[in-house]
């Protein structure tokens, strides 16, 4: 350990740090509503931010004597996270200005959250870790409540600091518990305390909660009630923003979490991911089915789709890993799209989130009727969109670590899952509708087009997104 | 041509194709058309050039890196089966495409309807030329796809919309299974290429997940080719326009099944389980489906059923373990394709030129349309299998295969033959049924329209499907016999038995049979036919085996019930389930991965209990479980209570020799204590008692349940606790600080000497949020107005009124004034003692308890108490000096400023200096410059502390005036003069 402070490989974080605090002072004396001027700022802090990442290299360094580590894998994550905030905070644009929510703290807010998730992912310390991971929770439970007049939105922020406090806890007990019997909080220190010897009982329980924490965060069964509420009672765009980005720093950290420290107990975690995997998938799947709100809808959606992610967990092996880095940048990118179309849902200046009010979209809004059924078609991995690319991964991954049956779990829960994505394709195309949405602003648009044409062409072109996250598996676990 | 552009035209030209027809205006009937008819040739052409090689049992390949990091490349592959399929794709698609061009009404989006089509024609041409296994499967989805808008293609009808949903559920359904048999398939062998696989059978057959991968294609199979039990997607996909029922649900999309079953036929047949599950498969769904075509009244619904019931034969043809049987199932789809092809045209010709498709209207249309009921005459006589036709010689092929067959037990082998005729047989009464039906009897009345002959060019491919269907009857070996054999052999390889394609084999067992069907089949006809003719409602025996209906309700449970019963198990809206269930969870995770690891006490020995101790903890604990039992009711009780357990840990860490902690904790104890007391006055009232809504016993159920695990939680960290206290601690920290306070720090406090030197950074910045949280809170509550209903006096106020103003003697407002008198007057005594007690505590801190914080903290609670006691007017105005922002920001300066100071003597930041001072009275005194932070700190805490008291105390003064709205700001002093009244 050698303490060196190295502060320049976290360039990207610190100038992300300073730039949120730089725009809020913005924000607070700006004369008039500065909510454009906020959010362009914001943008740029993001791609700013954005080109720091990847002009920095793929490492592997460490900071801060240990605390912090830029490899390859987080590099990918960040790219990944960042991109997520932008369409975030792109389809809040107009969303939050006629709602009459748009104040300027909210780019703050997810620029604060996004700095926790960058933190999450380079985490080399449960330290670092846990104050990544907080800072993004809090901004995050603020996020939910932004609406703060509407009842549903302060309820949904509130629950989501309640659940999420206690899982917190859970996290942090386990971490004390780690370190208490392993004598360090650094992931190597760990890694190599459990590697000497036949790992003592409490890194296991320690494990065990560690788990279950990040399992909230990742919205897996049987952490994932909160999920359907938040997600309904959020404004659109947060929503939006929570089932992306918070997602893909999750279970980066799942990842980094589960290969590092805990490599050596594979076989202990192996049977939580496996567990909690098949149940998410399970609960994903069905539970969606019932909904009429298709917020509702997509918070089943995510739960189960962070299934389908666990199974390349679960393989445990890089050609696992890489499997859940496809199938989370995909996963980024048509479930941005699909809220794309959900935060276009606008009948008579007020939002609508029930599933039968797109009905008759085929006719009204034929381009983004078609954008949504091929989200639709790729979230429930139809070929040749990218969705299914994303679930051949983690599925021949699964298979060639053995673990069949999980897969075939995987595939038979999307079979019941295309049951409710195709509805909405009914619901859009054959059932007759009343009214037709209002104009969609050119924010929402370019989201739509950019990331439904990304969905389409991932077939064409998938090399670089393979070619990156296979770089970034190796990075993880090949050495 | 090169292999490689060979394919891959064949292949992406029909997709090519289909997006510029996609982009033809809505009207083009004529030039999509063309483009469709001109493109489905030229793949013919292109699958006629590889003749030549696969011929000589040569394969086509070609090989293009797509996913590499996957081992996912796009290969093509044409072998001899893989070319006759094509073939057929190619060459019946080029015929549908002429016939659709007459079909489709000019007002439809023609275009897009050729779109689909043409797009399903490479989607199917892929499928049959993957080599890869994985390739395959997405093919097979795309198939599925476009099937679903091809049927869908009328979606204005609500039976196109049902028909193509139920389509596209079972098929997609089962696409994804094989995609997950494919994905077992292709770990078995380790690869996906689909060469490596069908040169691995052994290995294949002897693996332990064989039966995995073989149920999950099976499954596959069996829904594309509407195999019973899956079989009822086929009659309602007759919604789609008719070219779409003759191409994909006569000649392609249905054969795909069968071509992926004789496709790993080599490596995956031959065992029990193939035999069970496909050939009984296809022996049920052989006699079911020829039983319902009987009854059938709807033209495209007799036809779908027979589809049904031959694709069942080919399917038994493959489940029997015999290379003949194979020759026989691909001869066999060769020629269903070609006569069910012609019919299902014929049929549409009918639709088209009357009106109607129901067999009990049509009548007598051998007058008006002679050449097409002639036509549909030899095409269904070859479908019945009347000799000279190819449907006969395969039939006679079966026949001899179901003679001969080794089926796995014996009572199957038996009942094989006599299922064989019997489906023979009903084959006939359906035929004879659609030809006798609609040609002859009485000439038609009362049609739609008036039937007449349709275009010739719309005839012209009925024409050349019946024609290939005589002459491969006639002369089975000069037509067909070459290509069959080169599919056969690209399967079988060396191991294609010999064969012979012959019309006349002499007399033998298969040509009696066929002969005893033929004639039973007449007479069933014979019998049913005057009550056919009044139409029955559905088959006898098996009406009430409605598979649609079974399905429909199949997917009500699956999709409504099970998901609502699941989501009303896995979910509720409700917080307290919510946080319960993940408590639960984390004791379980946590309790089992003990109990499963075997976690037991560690090496230490525990000291012995001091009973006085454990009384006090007893205490603690009431107090503990008391504060969560009343949490609900009594806010004020349960605070108490909180503080009472406060206390107790503080005694217990005076116990275990921890006076810094037990020092901080009191007064951490006391300041928050008071601060939630003054923020439960002005929350609403709480109910007293549990509602009403329920019995009490209920209530009281849930509560001690909430108790149990509440208890359960606590008990396992207090286990997990222990346990780990009673191990050896490896090396952590505290020894590290153990031995250097001293020797680096300058002081024996270990506490304060982490806190003001070693981490004396994270302190500035922990005291630096002190202070934005404690700004925060006043700016919150800045704007914060009551409750109502928490406006109004105390109870005791009002009693302590009333009592007044029955006296005339008092004043009114004399009950303020005359508050605690005894009280007041001993806290303002107190306070200059605390204050002293506070300089104490500061000045020893390096060395021995105490410490800025501390020091702080005991003066907040001496101001404080003046509020509490004195009212916040009659304090604010004595003590002018509180000035809390001042106060924090003079504590962030000073913390600050030490460490910058180290700069100035060319140290790093925060570096502190010690030495011993000799004052006056007091003595030697420890002067470290982390005093002077450590006095930055006990000015932040006495300041921060202050304001949060001052937010929450004037709301008082601001409750009392907030009667009309107009309230002016509170002002940035916390100097209230103008208040009026008292209390805090």
């Amino acid at each position: 350990m050698t303490a060196t402070m190295n502060w320049t490989i976290a360039a990207p974080e610190l100038v992300l740090a300073c730039a949120a605090m730089a725009i809020l002072m913005v924000g607070v004396f700006a004369r008039r509503d500065a909510w454009t001027m906020v959010s362009m700022l914001s943008f740029g802090a993001l791609l700013g931010t954005a080109v720091l990442v990847i002009a920095g290299g793929q490492g592997p360094a460490v900071a801060f004597s240990g605390l912090f580590v830029v490899d390859g894998f987080a590099v990918f994550a960040k790219v990944l996270i960042l991109l997520a905030a932008g369409l975030g905070l792109l389809l809040a644009l107009d969303w939050h200005q006629r709602e009459g929510i748009a104040r300027f703290e909210y780019p703050i807010i997810v620029l604060l959250a996004t700095l926790g998730m960058m933190m999450m992912v380079s985490a080399n310390d449960l330290m670092s870790l846990y104050v990544g991971l907080e800072l993004s929770s809090l901004a995050l439970y603020i996020a939910a409540s932004f609406a703060r007049d509407d009842l549903r939105s302060t309820e949904a922020g509130l629950k989501y600091f309640m659940l999420g406090a206690l899982a917190s806890g859970m996290l942090l007990y386990g971490a004390s518990l780690t370190y208490g019997y392993a004598g360090t909080t650094r992931f190597a220190g760990i890694a190599e305390a459990l590697g000497t010897a036949p790992a003592s009982a409490g890194l296991v329980v320690g494990l065990c909660f560690i788990a279950a924490g990040l399992a909230f965060k990742v919205s897996a069964v049987p952490f994932h009630m909160w999920t359907p509420d938040v997600y309904e009672g959020a404004p659109t765009p947060v929503t939006a923003f929570f089932s992306i980005a918070p997602k893909v720093a999750a279970i980066a950290l799942f990842l980094r979490v589960m290969t590092g420290p805990f490599a050596p107990v594979i076989a202990q975690w192996q049977q939580i991911i496996i567990l909690i995997s098949a149940a998410s998938m399970l609960v994903g799947a069905f539970a969606a089915i019932g909904q009429t709100n298709v917020k509702r809808l997509m918070a089943y959606s995510s739960i189960g789709h962070v299934g389908y992610a666990l199974i390349g967990l679960a393989a445990g092996d890089e050609a696992g890993i890489r499997a859940v880095l496809v199938y989370m940048a995909i996963y980024v990118v048509m479930n941005a799209g699909a809220f794309g179309c959900i935060v276009a849902m606008r009948k008579g200046g007020k939002a609508t989130e029930r599933i039968e009010d797109l009905a008759g979209l085929g006719s009204t809004a034929p381009m983004m009727a078609l954008a949504m059924a091929v989200f639709m078609f790729s979230m429930a991995g139809i070929p040749p969109l990218a969705g299914f690319f994303g679930k051949l991964y983690v599925f021949v991954a699964a298979v060639q670590a053995g673990l069949w049956p999980l897969a075939i779990l995987g595939v038979l829960a999307s079979v019941v899952s295309a049951f409710y994505y195709l509805r909405i394709v009914k619901v859009m195309y054959f059932d007759a509708g009343d009214v037709a949405l209002d104009a969609r602003p050119a924010s929402i648009s370019f989201v739509v087009a950019a990331t439904g044409a990304a969905t389409v062409l991932f077939a064409a072109l998938p090399a670089p997104l393979l070619g990156a996250a296979a770089m970034a598996a190796r990075s993880l676990v090949g050495g | 041509m090169p292999d490689g552009i060979v394919l891959a035209c064949l292949v992406g030209l029909p997709f090519v194709a289909a997006i510029v027809a996609g982009l033809l205006p809505t009207r083009a009937r004529d030039t999509a058309s063309m483009l469709a008819g001109a493109v489905a040739l030229v793949c013919l052409g292109l699958v006629w050039s590889a003749y030549g090689t696969v011929s000589g049992g040569g394969v086509l390949r070609a090989e293009l890196p797509w996913m590499p990091q996957l081992g996912l490349s796009i290969v093509l592959r044409m072998d001899g089966f893989a070319w006759l399929f094509a073939g057929l794709i190619t060459g019946i698609g080029a015929l549908v495409v002429l016939y659709a061009r007459y079909y489709m009404s000019a007002e439809d989006p023609v275009p897009r309807f050729f779109s689909f089509l043409l797009a399903f024609m490479g989607a199917m041409t892929g499928l049959v030329l993957s080599g890869h296994l994985v390739q395959l499967a997405l093919f097979w989805e795309l198939t599925s796809f476009l099937s679903f808008l091809l049927i869908g293609y009328w979606h204005h009808t609500a039976a196109a919309r049902d028909g193509a949903r139920m389509a596209l559920t079972i098929t997609a359904t089962g696409g994804l299974s094989l995609f997950a048999g494919v994905l077992v398939l292709g770990h078995i062998v380790g690869s996906y290429d689909l060469d490596v696989v069908l040169a691995a059978g052994d290995t294949i057959r002897d693996h332990p997940l064989y039966i995995v991968a073989l149920i999950l294609i099976v499954l596959g199979a069996l829904t594309k080719s509407a195999q019973f039990p899956f079989h009822f997607w086929l009659p309602h996909a007759m919604a789609a326009p008719t070219p779409v029922s003759a191409y994909l649900h006569s000649a392609t999309l249905v054969k795909a099944g069968v071509f992926l079953l004789a496709r790993l036929w080599p490596v995956m047949a031959g065992t029990d389980a193939w035999a069970w599950t496909v050939g009984l498969a296809g022996l049920i769904t052989m006699l079911i489906g020829a039983y319902i075509a009987i009854f059938q009244n709807d033209l495209k619904g007799l036809l779908a059923y027979s589809t049904i019931s031959h694709l069942g034969l080919i399917t038994l043809l493959l489940g029997l373990k015999s290379e003949l049987a194979l020759i026989a199932a691909i001869f066999h789809t060769m020629n269903h394709a070609a006569f069910k092809c012609s019919l299902f045209m014929a049929a549409g010709i009918i639709d088209h030129e009357t009106g109607t498709r129901d067999i009990r209207r049509l009548s007598g249309l051998n007058g008006p349309m002679p050449f097409t009921a002639r036509l549909a005459l030899v095409a269904a006589a070859a479908m019945a299998g009347v000799p000279l036709l190819n449907g006969f010689i395969s039939k006679e092929m079966f026949f001899a295969e179901a003679l001969s067959a080794t089926a796995p037990v014996h009572p199957l082998l038996n009942v094989l033959p006599l299922a064989a005729m019997l489906a023979s047989a009903f084959s006939v009464v359906y035929s004879l049924r659609f030809i006798h039906g609609v040609f002859f009897g009485s000439p038609p009345t009362d049609l739609p329209r008036t039937p007449h002959e349709p275009a010739t060019w719309m005839r012209f491919p009925v024409e050349i499907l019946v024609l290939t269907c005589i002459m491969v009857g006639v002369l089975p070996a000069a037509t067909v016999g070459p290509y069959l054999d080169i599919a056969a052999r690209a399967v079988l390889g060396d191991a294609t038995p010999y064969y012979s394609l012959a019309v006349w084999h002499g007399v033998n067992l298969p040509l009696l049979m066929s002969v005893v069907a033929m004639a039973a089949g007449v007479t069933i006809y014979l019998i049913l036919q005057r009550r056919l003719r009044e139409g029955m409602d559905g088959p006898p025996l098996i009406r009430h085996l409605d598979a649609q209906r079974l399905f429909e309700r199949a997917m009500v449970t699956l999709s409504w019930r099970l998901a609502r019963t699941l989501e009303r198990i896995a979910g509720t809206r409700r917080l307290q389930p919510q946080l319960r269930l993940i408590l639960i969870a984390a004791i379980v995770a946590g309790a089992g991965a003990a109990f499963v690891r075997g976690v037991g006490p560690g090496n230490l020995v525990p000291a012995p209990i001091d009973p006085v101790l454990a009384l006090l903890w007893v205490v603690g604990a009431a107090c503990a479980l008391g504060a969560a039992w009343q949490a609900k009711f009594h806010r004020l009780a349960a605070t108490i209570l909180l503080g009472g357990v406060g206390l107790v840990v503080c005694v217990t860490f005076v116990w275990f020799s921890a006076p810094d902690l037990a020092l901080t904790q009191l007064t951490v104890e006391i300041v928050t204590t008071v601060l939630l007391l003054l923020g439960l006055r002005w929350l609403p009232k709480r109910m007293q008692s549990s509602s009403a809504r329920e019995p009490e016993v209920l209530g009281r159920t849930r509560r001690l349940r909430d108790l149990a695990i509440a208890t359960a939680a606590g008990g396992c960290m207090a286990m997990l606790a222990y346990v780990v206290m009673t191990r050896t601690p490896p090396e952590l920290l505290a020894q590290h600080f153990l031995a250097r306070a001293y020797l680096e720090g300058g002081g024996t406090n270990v506490v304060n000497v982490i806190l003001v030197d070693f981490r004396g950074f994270d302190t500035l910045g922990e005291i630096f949020v002190v202070g934005v949280v404690a700004l925060t809170t006043f700016a919150l509550l800045r704007r914060f107005r009551p409750a109502a209903d928490s406006v109004e006096l105390p109870e005791q106020q009002r009693d302590q009124l009333e009592a007044d103003e029955a006296r005339h003697a008092r004043d009114d407002g004399r009950h303020v004034a005359d508050w605690l008198l005894v009280p007041f007057t001993l806290t303002r005594l107190l306070f200059p003692v605390m204050l002293v007690a506070a300089a104490f505590l500061l000045l020893r801190g390096h060395d021995l308890p105490g410490g800025g914080f501390s020091a702080g903290m005991v003066v907040a609670i001496a101001i404080i108490l003046q509020y509490i006691v004195g009212g916040t007017e009659w304090t604010e105005d004595r003590l002018s000096l509180l000035r809390p922002p001042a106060w924090i920001g003079t504590g962030l300066l000073l913390a600050a400023g030490t460490g910058v100071a180290a700069w100035a003597f060319g140290l790093p930041f925060m570096t502190s200096y010690f030495s011993y001072a000799d004052l006056p009275v007091l003595g030697k005194v420890p002067m470290a410059s982390a005093l002077i932070f450590d006095i930055g700190v006990f000015v932040l805490v006495v300041g921060a502390t202050l304001l949060m008291l001052i937010a929450l105390a004037h709301q008082s003064v601001r409750g009392r005036r907030s009667t009309p709205r107009t309230l002016p700001q509170a002002k940035a002093s916390p100097r209230v003069a103008d208040a009026v009244g008292g209390g805090g």
